[in-house]
């Protein structure tokens, strides 16, 4: 089960480490493996047989979350490239302000529940997050940039976390 | 032993043998056993040719009562009579005393803190009561299929949380039951539904029971049953439509809301009846006491809206984490004995912008889901595509963190199975031990999610604050059920525990049931135990030779090969003796000789799988 920790995510679904994947072409995949890891294929087998069969499995759902997630993919890019600095040490001041006017609108959205309003504000943040992404798959071939592939992944979890909290709000709103 | 015939996936070891397998549908009101029979899957009558069981059991002085006669005699005897047990499973006495106006039940605390029911055969705890529905579906199995079942799959709710998995799964271990599999009761649902209409695309299941409530979207794609997302209440069905109906009643009457427990049980009987006829009527007669009255559907449509709302929201919640849009949804499949209640299929209706399906057998379909899903797991091969279930967990699951509050770590609707690992450090100088506690729920606060367990990590190397890293690692396995590690990454330290929640029954619980209902039989049990060692020793022999033959040239050096047969040689010598725990001990051995053998060859298998499809690709 040691080898499990180096596994390449990228080749384990043959294909190239780049940050444009073919989420359908992917999920198709996915399937297919996990017809032959899956541990219903071992339901007779002895328990280390399960248990391994449990390991492969997850660590095949592991795989195709981290690939299917853009945020995820780009991280995980990175990090096959060198290690990530803690979040803290990057600086943004560009993103800052963009950052703290959307913290407001959302905290305004807060209070006045209202659903359109909301979904408009939920289409800005994905305007802005194609943006992103389509800036990172750039800088991410180029080494030279780095830096900025750093920023463009903090912004992706930043937006991740917003959308978490749009969620949230429209769940309470439900309730 | 199938991971070392991966060659052949799906095919049975001993082909010409069929395998005795089913599935159950262990419901809040009624149970179901059905098996797969010559390709056909079918739910097994009992011999007075009824389908459904009640859920119901009783307690005489000398016997054990199970079914419909057991339901019937609740009123007159309801302090031994349990029904709707299925809402206890997994739940504590304060749980349960939420509940509690309106079980007719004496209840004591166990060791465990899981609630006993007293009953003229003693206390008696929600999963020995289980068990022994169970055991009445198992013999009905047997019978039918004229020997013993190699396995079992078991549905639940969806939304059941891992204290009320693992009560199930005690519960068939109780009646002597091999559980190949927990699954879930929409995912069955949509099996036998998928592949009856041979349906492709997403399809939302609405499953209203007796006493749980869920909801699952799911993506069908050849064979491949993935859940995107799965919603509930373990806490709602049917029966709480009943409820609302006696409180109505009693409230009509004038009467004191302070009724016996047999008032109780014939005001609920009165009150169910009245939902079943108010499906096909507009109006019902009811009466209490001195007082009669009529109860129109409107009326119970006001009295059940809020309830219905209940599971709308969560039918909303499910949509939004399944990110497909409603225009994806192809279509809608009722199930569970509830959603013939109209107000339930009006509102799914709207909710989905679609007409529910209502064609398929509400009663039995999860059962023959199960059912199918047995025949797989066992081996017995079917035609056609494969059949895989990809699951989800259905509450998010964390860790106490400073101030209260949980750090989730696996998300809801995370496909299982799945291991996610997260690393704390202490926070005080010279910290030594460090408490670990699990949570289950979507909530921030300790307080308001739902405590699985603790366990404390000890023996931790002194050092400064902040310099010790621990991981703390969660497993959930295919049955929806959870393991967590815990491990001081510098000195190795480790704490591990099957997580064993603070409402299920300790193991002590278990064994000493288990010894009660094998006392009589106990050398029965002994020759069981030989007979099931024996032939569990022979198919790995048999499997371990077939797969040296077909892949050690590729895959072993030398020595690991000989390793491997020296341990077979060891293990064929003692496998005819009487010495059970001998030959466990060399199967265990040879078992753990052949791990990175298997391992190998399950990359293998996926690599010529990734080939396979390149190569199809390409042509295409």
């Amino acid at each position: 089960m040691g080898q499990s920790q180096h596994t390449d995510y990228f080749a384990l679904f043959a294909l190239q480490p780049t940050f444009a994947v073919d989420t359908a072409a992917l999920a198709v995949t996915y399937r297919q493996l996990a017809k032959d890891v899956h541990p219903d294929r071992f339901a007779n087998a002895t328990a280390a047989e399960q248990r391994q069969a449990v390991e492969r499995a997850a660590e095949l759902n592991d795989a195709f979350q981290t690939l299917k997630s853009p945020t995820q993919r780009a991280l995980y890019l990175l990090r096959q490239q060198a290690e990530m600095p803690e979040e803290t040490t990057i600086q943004d001041g560009e993103f800052l302000l963009q950052q703290m006017e959307w913290r407001e609108q959302l905290e305004d959205l807060q209070e006045q529940a209202d659903l359109q309003a909301l979904e408009r504000f939920v289409g800005e943040l994905k305007q802005a997050r194609s943006k992103i992404d389509n800036a990172f798959a750039l800088c991410i071939e180029d080494p030279e940039q780095r830096l900025q592939a750093e920023r463009l992944a903090r912004r992706m979890q930043f937006l991740d976390k917003m959308f978490y909290e749009v969620r949230q709000l429209e769940e309470r709103l439900d309730d | 032993m199938a991971l070392l015939q991966i060659a052949e996936p799906g095919q049975s070891p001993q082909p010409h043998q069929q395998r005795l397998a089913v599935g159950i549908d262990l419901g809040t009101t009624n149970s179901l056993v059905a098996t797969v029979r010559s390709g056909i899957a079918e739910a097994l009558p009992d011999v007075d040719g009824r389908i459904a069981l009640s859920s119901a059991v009783r307690y005489h002085a000398d016997r054990i009562e199970v079914g419909h006669l057991a339901r019937e005699a609740a009123a007159s005897d309801p302090y031994n009579c349990i029904l709707s047990v299925k809402r206890l499973m997994g739940r504590g006495l304060a749980d349960v005393q939420q509940l509690g106006e309106q079980l007719p039940y004496r209840f004591q605390a166990g060791k465990s803190h899981m609630p006993f029911i007293e009953t003229v055969q003693g206390p008696k705890s929600p999963v020995e009561v289980s068990a022994h529905i169970l055991q009445a579906l198992r013999e009905r199995g047997e019978a039918a299929l004229g020997g013993e079942l190699t396995g079992v799959v078991i549905t639940v709710p969806a939304y059941f949380d891992d204290a009320q998995r693992q009560a199930t799964k005690d519960a068939a271990r109780l009646a002597g039951l091999n559980v190949l599999r927990l699954l879930n009761e929409p995912t069955a649902a949509a099996v036998a539904y998928g592949l009856d209409q041979q349906a492709e695309g997403v399809v939302v299941i609405y499953d209203l029971g007796g006493g749980t409530f869920d909801v699952s979207i799911l993506r069908l794609s050849r064979g491949v049953f993935e859940v995107l997302s799965t919603g509930g209440d373990s806490a709602l069905g049917g029966d709480d439509f009943d409820h609302a109906i006696a409180r109505w009643m009693i409230e009509q009457a004038g009467a004191s809301s302070d009724l016996s427990p047999s008032e109780q049980r014939s005001v609920l009987q009165q009150a169910c009846a009245a939902k079943e006829l108010l499906t096909s009527q507009d109006a019902v007669a009811m009466h209490y006491q001195d007082w009669q009255g009529q109860l129109s559907r409107d009326t119970f449509e006001q009295l059940i809206e809020p309830l219905v709302a209940r599971s709308l929201r969560a039918c909303r919640r499910a949509l939004r984490d399944s990110e497909v849009e409603l225009s994806e949804i192809e279509s809608v499949v009722m199930v569970g004995g509830s959603t013939r209640v109209p107000l339930v299929r009006t509102r799914v209706g709207e909710l989905f912008e679609c007409t529910p399906l209502t064609d398929i057998d509400p009663d039995q379909v999860v059962a023959i889901g199960a059912a199918i899903q047995a025949d797989t797991l066992v081996g017995n091969k079917r035609a056609g595509d494969e059949l895989l279930l990809l699951d989800v967990t259905p509450l998010s699951l964390g860790l106490e963190t400073m101030g209260d509050l949980v750090e989730k770590i696996i998300p809801r609707n995370t496909t299982i199975p799945v291991t996610r690992a997260q690393e704390f450090t202490t926070a005080r100088d010279g910290q030594t031990a460090m408490v670990v506690h699990v949570l289950q729920g979507e909530r921030e606060l300790v307080s308001d999610c739902r405590s699985l367990a603790r366990f404390e990590l000890r023996g931790i190397p002194p050092m400064v604050a902040g310099a010790a890293k621990i991981r703390v690692t969660f497993q959930v396995d295919a049955d929806g059920l959870l393991s967590v590690t815990a491990r001081e990454l510098a000195s190795g330290v480790e704490a591990s525990i099957q997580v064993k929640p603070s409402y299920g029954l300790t193991d002590t619980e278990i064994s000493g049931m288990l010894k009660a209902s094998f006392e009589n039989a106990a050398n029965d049990k002994q020759a069981r135990a030989l007979q099931e060692q024996r032939v569990d020793a022979e198919r790995l022999l048999e499997t371990v030779r077939a797969a040296l033959k077909a892949d050690a040239e590729a895959l072993l050096t030398e020595q690991e090969r000989a390793v491997i047969e020296e341990r077979m040689s060891a293990l064929d010598a003692v496998r005819h003796s009487n010495d059970v725990n001998a030959i466990a001990r060399h199967v265990q051995q040879l078992n753990h000789a052949t791990n990175e053998f298997a391992a190998r060859r399950l990359d293998a298998t996926v690599k010529s799988a990734l080939a396979g499809r390149q190569l199809n690709e390409m042509e295409g």
